[in-house]
C-alpha cells in the first residue's frame, strides 16, 4: 500500500513537472508581448512615444506587418476544413458500410501522410508541379493532404461506432430514399465527429509548417512562415507579440477541441 | 445500392491522393533512382558516402530514437494518471499538456530559445538566485535540441499513451494485489506486459514526428544537422535533385519501415489500435485523441 503511494505520488511529481514546462514558455511569451522588455532588461529596439510598462503598440505592428499572412492562413484553414469534409465524409462512409479491400486499402493510403515528413512531401509536390509553384492552392493541397487523415479517421470511427447497415435498414423500410437517409439519418449521427473533425484540421492547418514552408511565395505567405521570419528579424518582443497572435488564434480552439471531445466522452462512458 | 457503386463515393478522395500523394511520391522516387549514367543508387550511395549527409542521417535516426524513447517512457506518468485517477483540475491540465501539439517546430524553437537561449528566461532566473548564468545558450546544444523535441512530443506521447491505458482495468490491479502479489511482481507480470505494446506504438508515432520535424533545427541547430534541414539546404542553394529527391526518399521510407515494423510486430500500430477501438463499438472512440497525437507535423 505504501508502495503505490509512493508510486502515484511519484506519478503527480512527473506530470507536475511536465506541466511546467509546457506552460513556462508560453507565460515568459505573453509577458514578453505585453511588457515593455526594458524591464526584462533586453530592450533592443526603441519604441517611441510608448513610455508604459504595458505596451500594446506591437501588436499594431505585428497586424500592419503580417496581417495579410494571418489572413491567408485563416482563409487555408478554413477551406481545409471545407475540402476535408466534402471529400472525407462521403468516402468514410463508402469505406465503412462497403467494408471491402478496395476500401480498406483506400483507408491506409489516406492514412499514409501521417508517416511522410512534411519537407519530403512539400519537395515531392515542388517537383510534381513546377508550373503551378507559387499559386495559392498548392499550399492548400499540402495543407489538405495533411489534414484529411485525421478528419477520416474521426468519421470513420464515428460511423463504425454504430450499426450503420441496420440504422440505413430502418430508415429505409420506413420509406426514407438515400437522400434522405443521407441528410436526415446519417449527417446527424456523423455532426459531433465532423465538429471535432473540423476543429482539429483547422489547428493542424493553422499550425502547418513542414509542408508548406518550401511552397510559400512572398506574396501568398502563411502565418507560421511570417514567424519564422519574425524570429529571424525581429526583437524578442515583436516576436511574442506574433507569437501572441498565433496562441490567441489556436488556444480557444484547442480547448474547444478538449471540451467537447470530453464531453462526447463522458456521455459515452454513462451509455456504456 | 451495390458496393462499387458505393465506392464511387469515395472518388474525390481517390483523386486527390493520386494527384497529390502517389503522384508526387512516385515522381520523387523516379528522380532519386536517376544520374548522370542512366538509372542507379548512386544518389542513396552519396547519403552514406559523403560525411555531411551521413552524418545529418545518423543525428537524425539518433535523435528521433532517443527523444521517442524518452518520451514513451516520461509520458507514461500523465497518461496513467489522466486515465485511471481523478484529480481536481484535471481537465485543465489535459487541456495543457495538450497544446504544443499543433505548434510548429518553429514556434517550439523559439520558445526554446527564450527560454534557453543566451539570455533565456531560465539563465536569468538562475542568475538571479545562484549569481551564475547557468544553462545560457544551452538550446544551441544538443540537450536543448532535446527539449525542444520533447516538448512537441509530450502531447503526443500522452495522448497516446493515455488512450491505450483506457483500456487497462484498474481492478486488474487491484484483484492481483488481493492475490497476494507485490508492487514489483504486479508491474513485471501485470503492468509491464500490458503497456508494452501501447509504448512501443507511441514510440513509433514520435519517432515518425521527430524525424520529420525541421522548424526547431532549422532555429536552432548550428552545427547538429539533421536530414531534413539538408533537404531544406539542397533546396535553397540550388543543389542536386537527385540528392534532395534521394534524402527525402530516405526519409518516407525511414518512417515507414519503423512505422509498419513495429504495426506487424506488436499488432497494435497506430492504425489498429484505431481499428480495434473503433469496432468494438462499446468503448469510447479514443481514437480522436489518438488522430490528435498521432498526426500533427511538428
Amino acid at each position: 500500500m505504501r508502495m503505490d503511494r509512493i508510486g502515484i505520488l511519484a506519478l503527480y511529481l512527473i506530470t507536475w513537472a511536465l506541466l511546467i514546462v509546457v506552460a513556462a514558455p508560453l507565460l515568459v511569451v505573453l509577458a514578453g508581448a505585453f511588457l515593455d522588455p526594458s524591464l526584462l532588461g533586453v530592450s533592443s529596439e526603441r519604441w517611441a512615444a510608448d513610455t508604459s510598462a504595458f505596451v500594446p503598440g506591437w501588436f499594431g505592428y505585428v497586424f500592419a506587418l503580417y496581417g495579410r499572412s494571418m489572413q491567408f492562413s485563416l482563409l487555408l484553414a478554413l477551406l481545409s476544413v471545407a475540402v476535408c469534409i466534402v471529400v472525407s465524409v462521403p468516402a468514410a462512409y463508402a469505406i465503412v458500410r462497403t467494408d471491402s479491400r478496395a476500401g480498406r486499402a483506400l483507408e491506409e493510403i489516406t492514412l499514409l501522410p501521417l508517416s511522410i515528413p512534411g519537407i519530403a512531401m512539400s519537395i515531392g509536390l515542388i517537383q510534381a508541379y513546377t508550373i503551378v509553384r507559387g499559386q495559392w492552392w498548392l499550399i492548400l493541397c499540402g495543407h489538405v493532404l495533411y489534414t484529411i487523415p485525421l478528419m477520416m479517421r474521426v468519421v470513420t470511427n464515428a460511423l463504425r461506432s454504430f450499426d450503420l447497415e441496420k440504422l440505413e435498414g430502418v430508415a429505409q423500410s420506413l420509406g426514407a430514399n438515400r437522400w434522405q437517409r443521407s441528410l436526415f439519418v446519417i449527417l446527424p449521427n456523423l455532426r459531433h465527429s465532423i465538429i471535432v473533425g473540423s476543429l482539429l484540421v483547422f489547428a493542424i492547418s493553422w499550425g502547418e509548417f513542414n509542408v508548406s514552408f518550401l511552397l510559400n511565395t512572398p506574396l501568398h505567405q502563411t502565418y507560421p512562415a511570417a514567424l519564422y521570419a519574425t524570429y529571424t528579424a525581429n526583437s524578442f518582443a515583436v516576436s511574442s507579440a506574433a507569437t501572441t497572435i498565433f496562441l490567441a488564434v489556436i488556444i480557444p480552439v484547442l480547448l474547444a477541441l478538449q471540451w467537447i471531445g470530453g464531453r462526447e466522452f463522458n456521455r459515452l462512458e454513462q451509455a456504456a | 445500392m451495390n458496393a462499387a457503386r458505393k465506392l464511387a463515393l469515395s472518388f474525390p478522395l481517390i483523386l486527390l491522393l493520386a494527384l497529390l500523394l502517389l503522384y508526387p511520391l512516385a515522381l520523387l522516387l523516379g528522380r532519386s533512382l536517376q544520374n548522370a549514367n542512366g538509372l542507379g543508387l548512386s544518389n542513396y550511395l552519396l547519403l552514406f558516402t559523403e560525411a555531411p549527409y551521413r552524418r545529418a542521417l545518423f543525428h537524425s535516426v539518433i535523435l528521433s530514437a532517443l527523444v521517442a524513447a524518452l518520451s514513451s517512457l516520461i509520458c507514461l506518468a500523465p497518461a496513467w494518471l489522466f486515465a485511471n485517477e481523478n484529480f481536481p483540475g484535471k481537465n485543465l491540465v489535459r487541456a495543457i499538456f495538450t497544446l504544443p501539439m499543433s505548434f510548429s517546430g518553429i514556434i517550439v524553437g523559439f520558445l526554446a530559445v527564450i527560454m534557453l537561449g543566451r539570455i533565456g528566461a531560465v539563465p536569468q532566473f538562475l542568475q538571479r538566485i545562484t549569481g551564475h548564468n547557468y544553462l545560457a545558450g544551452s538550446a544551441y546544444q544538443l540537450g536543448g535540441l532535446v527539449i525542444a523535441y520533447l516538448y512537441f512530443e509530450i502531447p503526443r506521447a500522452t495522448l497516446t499513451l493515455e488512450s491505450a491505458l483506457r483500456k487497462f482495468d484498474p481492478q486488474l490491479s487491484v484483484a492481483a494485489r488481493s492475490l497476494g502479489a507485490g508492487t514489483w511482481q504486479r508491474l513485471r507480470l501485470l503492468i509491464l506486459p500490458l503497456i508494452w505494446r501501447p509504448l512501443v506504438s507511441t514510440f513509433a508515432v514520435t519517432f515518425t514526428v521527430s524525424l520529420g520535424s525541421f522548424g526547431v533545427a532549422l532555429i536552432l541547430s548550428k552545427r547538429f544537422s539533421v536530414l531534413p534541414l539538408e533537404i531544406f539546404q539542397q533546396i535553397t542553394g540550388y543543389g542536386n535533385q537527385g540528392l534532395m529527391a534521394a534524402m527525402s526518399i530516405a526519409l518516407v521510407l525511414l518512417a515507414c519501415v519503423i512505422n509498419y515494423s513495429v504495426r506487424a510486430t506488436s499488432g497494435l500500430g497506430a492504425g489498429q489500435l484505431q481499428d480495434a477501438e473503433g469496432r468494438g463499438g462499446a468503448g469510447p472512440p479514443s481514437g480522436r485523441r489518438i488522430d490528435a497525437g498521432e498526426g500533427t507535423p511538428a
